[in-house]
């Protein structure tokens, strides 16, 4: 019991402290890509200790869904990063759900900041939010048929079972082709879940082609620093679970300190070695037109569907 | 179910075959012609990957042979030659399809589980090194001869058309451990000498019509 609370603070505070260290890392990768020397990895630190101090401007016209929104996203959004195994295989809160609840928690997130988007009535924050919707919707059926085939090569859909089994090869055959193909869809399906280049430009605010900024448009002060805080943590969530589920070797398997120590250390090197790859891809690729976004998520969900039927056909 | 983990070496050889599918729906996604021929190049690379691992588990010795064939030729040759060929052409991307993109995936994705299914009883049979190779080999063969068909572009039916035939060098390779060294030799040749005239004949065409759309070859008129 003790264990099992000491356990939910640890994980809150990793990927709470660790979130906006990534999101830095990203647009440290980015400059010097660019040639620029860019600002220092920990500047998201300071500018959410900056937005939290501001006064926060709230427009008339909104409602309670305005201001409860960042609120909501934050809670969703953290929920979910405690159905993942982050350092140790066990989750905090794996009695509580799945991975069908993580889709649908980080969903629920999504659905009110689309709501939010529109509750200004500002031109920007609809369109914002209508681009938003389909981006989700095409996400969604993607992402829940490649965690599908892992969950099936795992014999489970609880998450903590399948890093646990994988790390340890336990009673599992690895299977190589359906896990490289899931892999690739859940790596276009988190480009896009968390407004990545090819999808949408995280670094533009003045642009018609913007989606997650245009929805956000409205925030500002402490609404603003939950709302970047709540993207960074999804952007970590997806990359936790990505590298957990395809390459999960490291994680503490049991409670000791040197093997928490030893997850910790890994996890770290694998999620940040993931996150200087999102920079390089972002840098390499020119944001795509919106409407050739469902080439792209018709891609992994064809790769993810595949990653299914792989199973099914060739093991059934 | 305490079903036997297949050796390491093997399940590499199903990872480098999972990769060369996967540069194939690469290449069916994508519009720009010269991105195309980046991912045949990287395709060819994981090809000579995976023949180099299939020498290495089975000591034969020839398969190395060809694979540093495959990353000269495939790799580095036939690509300068397409990019050459695309440099003096109008058209940097494909823009009218006969089949879109996501339709084409769609396809694409039922023309592996045919692969799949086909493959499916001769597998038990053969004394395979790996299970999902040759299913894999037979698939990306499908999806080669699928977007000549419902690609217009010259260069892009060529590029269809290599890819056709690394899935068949993949078949070769994973099922029989690959064709007398003779034999691979002829073929690499004769894949050079197709890209050539290939691309000859791309470039006559662009100077006979101003464009390198092949429905234009089905005109008889002067």
């Amino acid at each position: 019991m003790l264990d099992a609370f000491a356990l939910i603070v640890m994980q809150t505070a990793v990927l709470l402290v660790v979130a906006p260290l990534i999101v830095g890392l990203i647009r440290k990768v980015k400059a010097r890509l660019q040639c620029r020397r860019g600002a220092s990895v920990f500047q998201p630190y300071a500018d959410l200790v900056k937005l939290l101090r501001k006064q926060p401007v709230v427009s008339s016209t909104t409602s309670w869904i305005f201001t409860a929104t960042p609120y909501i996203l934050f809670a969703s959004t953290l929920a979910a990063g405690l159905l993942v195994p982050v350092f140790i295989s066990r989750t905090p809160l794996s009695l509580a759900g799945n991975i069908i609840a993580l889709v649908y928690l980080l969903a629920l997130g999504t659905f009110f900041l689309m709501l939010a988007g529109l509750d200004a009535g500002s031109s920007f924050g609809g369109m914002g939010s209508s681009r938003e919707a389909i981006v989700a919707s095409l996400t969604e059926p993607a992402m829940m048929l490649s965690i599908f085939a892992i969950a099936l090569t795992a014999g489970s859909t609880n998450l903590s079972t399948i890093v646990h089994k994988t790390a340890l090869l336990q009673g599992i055959v690895t299977d190589p082709s359906p896990h490289l193909m899931a892999f690739a869809a859940l790596v276009i399906v988190a480009i896009a879940e968390t407004g990545r280049v090819p999808v949408d430009n995280p670094a533009t605010h003045l642009e018609l082609t913007m989606i997650h900024e245009a929805m956000i448009l409205e925030y500002s002060g402490r609404y603003l620093a939950l709302v970047e805080w709540a993207a960074g943590l999804k952007l970590l969530v997806f990359l936790t679970l990505i590298v957990n589920v395809s390459a999960p070797w490291g994680i503490a398997t049991s409670m000791e300190p040197a093997a928490l120590g030893i997850g910790l250390a890994a996890y770290l090197v694998k999620v940040s070695g993931l996150a200087v790859f999102i920079g390089l891809l972002e840098s390499m690729f020119a944001k795509l037109r919106l409407f050739r976004v469902t080439d792209l998520l018709g891609t992994a969900f064809i790769l993810a569907l595949l990653g299914l039927i792989f199973f099914y056909v060739l093991r059934g | 179910m305490p079903l036997m983990t297949p050796p390491i070496g093997s399940q590499l050889v199903d990872l480098g075959s999972a990769l060369l599918l996967l540069t194939c729906f690469g290449i069916v996604a994508q519009r720009r012609l010269s991105a195309c021929v980046d991912l045949f190049a990287l395709q060819s690379v994981f090809l000579a990957l995976t023949a180099t691992l299939v020498a290495f588990l089975t000591g034969i010795h020839h398969i190395y042979v060809a694979a540093a064939l495959t990353i000269l030729i495939k790799a580095i040759v036939i690509p300068r030659i397409l990019k050459k060929v695309i440099e003096r052409l109008n058209v940097s991307r494909e823009l009218v399809m006969n089949i879109n993109v996501p339709a084409s995936l769609l396809i694409c994705g039922v023309l592996v589980m045919v692969a799949f299914l086909i493959t499916q009883p001769i597998i038990p049979f053969g004394h395979l090194l790996t299970r999902d190779s040759l299913a894999i080999a037979l698939a990306i063969v499908l999806i080669g001869f699928f977007t000549m068909i419902a690609r217009q572009k010259a260069v892009t039916q060529m590029i269809a058309f290599l890819v056709m035939e690394n899935g068949l060098f993949l078949g070769a390779t994973a099922a029989t451990y690959g064709m007398p060294l003779i034999v691979e030799l002829g073929v690499f040749f004769d894949v050079l000498v197709a890209a050539l005239i290939a691309g000859i004949y791309t470039n006559r065409l662009q100077d006979a019509f101003d464009s390198v759309d092949t429905t234009h070859l089905s005109e008889l008129k002067e």
